[in-house]
């Protein structure tokens, strides 16, 4: 079809658009290699496959968003289906006489049936295509989602601020527009014999502009001409998305979810040395460097985080937008010199640095495998150690951490208090061999808020006939908050003194009740030589209704219970089962809040948030979870007592709290799942009452 | 050798301040029990002495000590004390006591008790209780030696047994004050334009238990919304979170209002010994043992921020 | 300027004191760093990094436990940590101070730190002792210490703001009672590194000295008066307290 003049012009085309794209991408392989080594990936070729796969289904984008993942899927199917449209062609550009029009009968031997269905496809998934585009268009331009903009006190990289990523957007919508209106009008211009029924859209337009073979002409370039220019500027934007993502969620984390990475690499190149965490872009794992050429800021993370939520100015996207364009300023651009600038200054503000609870949301969420927490805590580890101002109420509670071994001032010995006034004696595990070694925890330990609901599970434990003891003064904080600090020097002088004690002690599996401690003894200390079993006590409860060693005497039907997901039991770690199961064997009434088990709405006590001195102001996460509980519930009285069920004793803490300061007293309250247990198996306080103290 | 009991006054600004009447009055208990005279020593220049209630008073008066100078102080006392040789010898365990009474200790050899709370002779001997490890604990020693030292926490004695208006005796300093390598400079005024939460008749104070300097605002408003001032405890000022005008205790300001609302302080006898005299004390705190609640008049163990949210919503 | 930080090893009030006989049961309790002593430590390196110098920490290892508070004040800017091996647990301020001031002589400092007072002074803090025994004035009370040309400048405190500026001659003992700025946090990545290659230099107790108090009883105060507990949750508690208030005609 096209003229010898024509084919070198579209050659030559081709081969400076190929070595833009060349230049593009080796640039970014090149500054994604500065990045500091990763936690080894284990069987890559096999995980790219799995991603593919997983793109190819479009799989982890309906984590949020069902219609918009709709649309986004069609998009993708369409521009799949185009990569072998603009190959036809170029075919037909190229090849005298090859055109598939009226299912290719002009080509000898062509299969028909096959070529009809291409047609219809391409045809459909054209229209498809613009559909969806405009959708997209509609939304940013004229409708302007919310979801796709940034809260004024989020950091923000100038170009991102003067609309970088609108412009970014609007040149691959006009792309997109014009490349596939061109497809088709090449198309409706080859159609001299009119209308094909499979291909009904190029038929409609045919009938309008009828045909034509300078129209072809024109159109074939527009079409293709363009795709030699979109494809170099693709690695330029935040489209690198469409090759990135892909690539990235191969190779996404393969550590448990509660594992964070190494402060310090562990694979430390030719000895160099390198200081905890992140000060600059480079010092984060070259796998969190190519997050950001992943992300296409969705937002969906924005959506997700609770501290966002409040009004703070954390957005995990904006995190990932900043990086992008400050390697993007630093090599295509002329700013090489801004990578030498501290990430608080160029990706994200202290103040959002502080405000993260290490929820897990962002990353859960996130379509591409991108970890903006992972970053968070790298920069915070960095920041401590670089002796950055720290919250007061921070640098206290890391204080005790250090001398007391629990962040609330309090001296070792009056750890094990509250089980030396129980009516039975609890055992001390250093001292005596165990089967459950229950690791309480400091809110549990001390917090008299919460020591009723410790006590009770002693009194359950005990009840049920449990061997268990507890290490008293040898108990240390588990750490795993103060990881997420950032103090990775704290946590592994706790894990220290925490693996001392098991060493002292004889037991064969661990229990908590509280999930933090949980998460880092299950998927952190094992890294420092802990062998153990760790359960989260209500499946440890379970298995004891399960055995017949604990019977439910009293059905609790009086009750209308939702349930609250521990992020660091239930998103970290899986656990949404065994506390669903417990309700259920108490016979309460239980429904289901929207926001549950992966998508849990965090209360924003974690990742050393309830060490804060400073409260936030705004609507905190735990009121807008309260909130969400009693619009569960429904309006209207059902004779009920309505109760929100709580597995850690921060939610305890949190909640109650939430449920007072929104003037819900009366309408809900916070239990402990351990106060309906004791309830339904009869199990009450001593009558006596506490000695009034000297 | 005497069997006297020394006060050393204090003064600021022409003024004796309380725990020197304490202390007189005291010494005079001491004194008719040890079978001497209870002397009042002021050191100081421009300050009218004549205002205790003791058997004889010392005015070692001198302009170059009108303000308080440590060394010149400590040097004045100690050829003073050298050579009268009292049997017991009280000082304020305040912030210029301080100063002075380890130090007359450690240059006569005679025995120093800190933060006492009571003196008693003991078949001769001299007890002091006092109050160590931030109250936890009351100790009772028994001081040997010719002479003693004891330091009392302000407040543990009532002021009015020592004041009277004996005539002082003046003396010229026995001490060269030319060669001090310690040299008043100038006095710091509190920084003007701030609250006198000396003057309040309602204070709301806060403690360590606040948290950090993020949560005073909270205070504040509640602060506000009583008609009262902000003060807090020592720690809070070290902090950095309030300015010293706002301190009340030992190291801050003695208050006196009709009411003193206290969140989150546990009650160190530091800051006991600043606002026990208030009207009515309520006291917020977690820790139910918090020795706070044997001071004050009403007591409840609940979270600060919780009590103070409530209390802004019904006010 | 070649400052020299005395610090105090003294039982944590954070737990129950159980007492022995008449004293504290040295066995079953914790020691920590005596908390004024943080912010000597504070001053002593603000000093440091304003005009240089070296500061130089020392303390008297009570239990053998001292090592920690003095990796801890190395992490925080102390240039050098020296230790008296006394393993007296009861040592009262006199018998410390006097080790102190035979350990501090050599130094020649220009400056000497001590916390203001620390909880267990019962004879008396170790600042102004050890300034007698070193023949050096004393000035506690500090919220500010400034080094200027042969001399200080010393802010004493004194209540609500008030104090007094005085220049002080080197050499001189300070009580501090605070730094100008709240003491600043170490990471234990550090401290823990410091721990690993810091040598801490072990001096011998020489000297002797007494308070010459002798313990006659040590128990928990006598308690006379309790306050009337408000029960009830934070709101009950709001509530009453306003109620309260208003009673007495305050609200």
């Amino acid at each position: 079809m096209l003229t010898t003049v024509e084919k070198i012009i579209f050659i030559i085309l081709a081969l400076t658009s190929v070595g833009f794209t060349y230049h593009g991408f080796k640039t970014i392989f090149d500054s994604i290699r500065k990045g500091r080594s990763a936690p080894e990936l284990k069987n890559v070729p096999i995980n790219l496959v799995k991603a593919a796969i997983t793109v190819l289904f479009q799989r982890t984008i309906f984590k949020a968003r069902k219609g918009l993942s709709a649309i986004h899927m069609g998009l993708f199917f369409g521009l799949i289906t185009y990569a072998f449209v603009n190959l036809i062609d170029v075919l037909e550009g190229f090849v005298p006489g090859f055109e598939l029009i009226y299912g290719g009968k002009n080509l000898s031997n062509a299969p028909t049936g096959l070529v009809n269905a291409f047609n219809l496809i391409s045809d459909v998934m054209s229209g498809f295509l613009l559909i969806a585009i405009t959708v997209f268009f509609v939304r940013r331009f004229i409708t302007k989602d919310k979801a796709l903009m940034y809260r004024d006190n989020v950091l923000l990289n100038e170009k991102v601020k003067a609309g970088a990523q609108n412009s970014d957007s609007l040149t691959v919508d006009v792309f997109v527009v014009m490349h596939v209106s061109a497809h088709l009008m090449t198309q409706a211009f080859r159609l001299n014999e009119g209308p094909d029924p499979f291909m009904p859209v190029a038929s409609f337009l045919n009938s309008i502009f009828g045909a034509s073979q300078t129209g072809v002409h024109v159109a074939w370039w527009i079409s293709l001409g363009w795709v030699m220019f979109i494809i170099p500027y693709l690695s330029r934007s935040k489209h690198t998305h469409f090759f990135m993502s892909p690539i990235n969620l191969g190779l996404a984390k393969q550590n448990p979810r509660g594992q964070l990475d190494p402060a310090v690499p562990l694979k430390v190149l030719n000895g160099n040395h390198h200081d905890p965490g992140a000060k600059h872009i480079h010092d984060l794992a070259w796998t969190r460097v190519l997050d950001a050429y992943a992300c296409v800021q969705c937002n969906r993370c924005q959506d997700v985080c609770p501290a966002n939520f409040q009004g703070r100015p954390l957005s995990p996207s904006a995190l990932e937008v900043n990086k992008r364009y400050l390697l993007k300023e630093a090599t295509f651009g002329s700013h090489p010199d801004r990578l030498l600038l501290p990430l608080t200054e160029t990706v994200i503000s202290p103040e959002a640095v502080w405000s993260c609870t290490t929820c897990y949301a962002c990353v859960r969420v996130c379509p591409v495998g991108n970890e903006p927490m992972a970053d968070i805590v790298d920069i915070r580890r960095r920041m401590l150690i670089d002796g950055a101002e720290l919250d007061s109420g921070v640098q206290n509670a890391l204080q005790s951490l250090a001398t007391n071994g629990n962040w609330m001032s309090k001296g070792k010995r009056l750890r094990g208090k509250w089980a030396k006034d129980m009516e039975f004696p609890v055992k001390d595990a250093t001292a005596e061999p165990v089967e459950h070694l229950w690791f309480v925890g400091d809110t549990a330990s001390f917090d008299e808020r919460v020591v009723p609901n410790t006590k009770m599970v002693a009194r359950i434990f005990n009840q049920a006939g449990l061997d268990f003891g507890i290490m008293y003064k040898e108990e240390s904080n588990a750490g795993n908050d103060v990881r997420r600090v950032g103090e990775e020097g704290l946590f592994e002088q706790l894990v220290e003194q925490n693996m001392a004690a098991f060493g002292k002690a004889q037991f064969q599996r661990i229990v908590t009740t509280d999930p933090h401690s949980f998460n880092t003894l299950k998927n952190e200390y094992p890294q420092f030589g802990s062998q153990w079993e760790v359960k989260h006590y209500t499946v440890t409860l379970l298995r004891l209704f399960e055995e017949g060693k604990l019977t439910v005497k009293n059905k609790l039907s009086h009750y209308k219970v939702t349930f609250h997901d521990p992020c660091y039991l239930g998103r970290y770690n899986g656990g949404f089962t065994a506390p669903r199961k417990l309700l259920g064997l108490l016979g309460v009434e239980f429904i289901e809040m929207p926001r549950n088990c992966e998508n849990s709405f965090c209360c924003g006590a974690g990742g050393g948030q309830i060490w804060m001195g400073k409260v936030a102001p705004g609507e905190r996460p735990a009121e807008n979870r309260i909130k969400e509980a009693l619009t569960t519930f429904g309006e209207g009285a059902s004779g009920k007592a309505q109760l929100f069920i709580v597995t850690c004793p921060k939610d305890m803490i949190m909640y109650s709290d939430a449920v007072k300061t929104t003037g819900n007293e009366g309408k809900i309250e916070v239990r402990d799942i351990i106060q309906l247990i004791a309830e339904a198996v009869g199990v009450e306080e001593p009558k006596v009452a506490e000695a009034v103290p000297a | 050798m005497s069997n006297d009991v020394f006060v050393i006054t204090e003064h600021m600004d022409g003024k004796f301040s309380d725990v020197s009447f304490e202390m007189m009055g005291k010494a005079r208990e001491l004194a008719s029990a040890l079978g001497g005279q209870a002397v009042a020593v002021v050191v100081g220049g421009g300050v009218d002495a004549y205002v205790f209630a003791s058997d004889a008073t010392i005015h070692v008066d001198d302009a170059a000590l009108s303000n308080f100078n440590p060394e010149a102080y400590g040097k004045v006392i100690e050829a003073l004390v050298k050579e009268k040789s009292p049997k017991v010898v009280l000082i304020g365990w305040t912030i210029t006591g301080m100063d002075i009474a380890a130090w007359l200790s450690a240059r006569t050899g005679a025995p120093c008790a800190a933060y006492a709370k009571d003196v008693c002779v003991e078949d001769g001997a001299l007890v002091v209780s006092s109050q160590v490890y931030g109250g936890k604990l009351t100790a009772e020693v028994v001081l040997e030696g010719d002479m003693a030292i004891v330091a009392c926490l302000a407040g543990s004695f009532p002021a009015e047994a020592g004041q009277g208006s004996t005539v002082a005796t003046v003396t010229a300093t026995p001490v060269d004050l030319g060669s001090l390598k310690v040299k008043f400079v100038e006095a710091i005024k509190p920084a003007g334009g701030d609250v006198d939460i000396t003057a309040q008749t309602k204070l709301v104070s806060v403690g360590r238990g606040i948290g950090g300097k993020e949560n005073i605002e909270l205070a504040e408003e509640l602060a506000e919304k009583l008609g009262a001032a902000l003060s807090c405890s020592r720690p809070v000022v070290d902090a950095g979170w309030l300015p010293r005008t706002r301190q009340v205790g030992k190291s801050g300001l003695k208050v006196k209002p009709k009411m003193y609302l206290m969140l989150g302080i546990s009650g160190a006898p530091e800051h006991l010994e600043g606002m026990k005299s208030a009207e009515l004390i309520i006291a917020v705190n977690t820790d139910k043992k918090a020795p706070i609640f044997n001071v004050a008049h009403y007591g409840a163990t609940a979270d600060l921020f919780e009590v103070a949210e409530e209390m802004l919503e019904l006010l | 300027m070649n400052i020299v930080v005395a610090i105090k090893h003294i039982p944590s009030i954070a737990d129950d004191l159980p007492v022995s006989g008449n004293n504290v049961d040295f066995d079953s309790v914790d020691f920590v760093m005596n908390e004024w002593d943080e912010q000597s430590i504070e001053q002593a390196v603000l000093i440091k990094e304003a005009v240089g110098g070296t500061v130089t920490v020392i303390g008297v290892d009570l239990i053998e436990e001292l090592d920690n508070a003095l990796h801890l004040a190395l992490a925080k800017g102390a240039d050098k940590a020296v230790k008296i091996t006394a393993d007296e647990p009861g040592a009262d301020s006199h018998m410390q101070a006097k080790w102190l001031a035979e350990a501090i002589k050599g130094m020649s400092p220009d400056m000497v730190f001590a916390g203001v007072q620390a909880s267990n002074d019962i004879d008396g803090q170790i600042g102004p002792i050890l300034a007698a025994y070193l023949d050096m004035p004393y000035i506690g009370g500090t919220s500010s210490v400034e080094a200027s040309d042969g001399s200080a400048m010393v802010v004493k405190e004194f209540a609500g703001g008030a104090g007094a500026k005085y220049s002080v001659g080197l050499p001189f003992v300070a009580g501090i009672q605070a730094a100008p700025k709240p003491p600043r946090y170490a990471p234990i990545s550090k401290v823990r590194q410091i721990a690993q290659t810091a040598t801490i230099d072990k001096v011998e107790p020489s000297g002797d000295a007494s308070g010459r108090l002798s313990f006659k009883k040590m128990a928990p105060p006598v308690v006379t008066g309790h306050a009337e507990m408000i029960e009830g949750s934070s709101k009950e508690v709001a509530a009453k307290i306003v109620e309260l208030i208003k009673s007495k005609g305050l609200a």
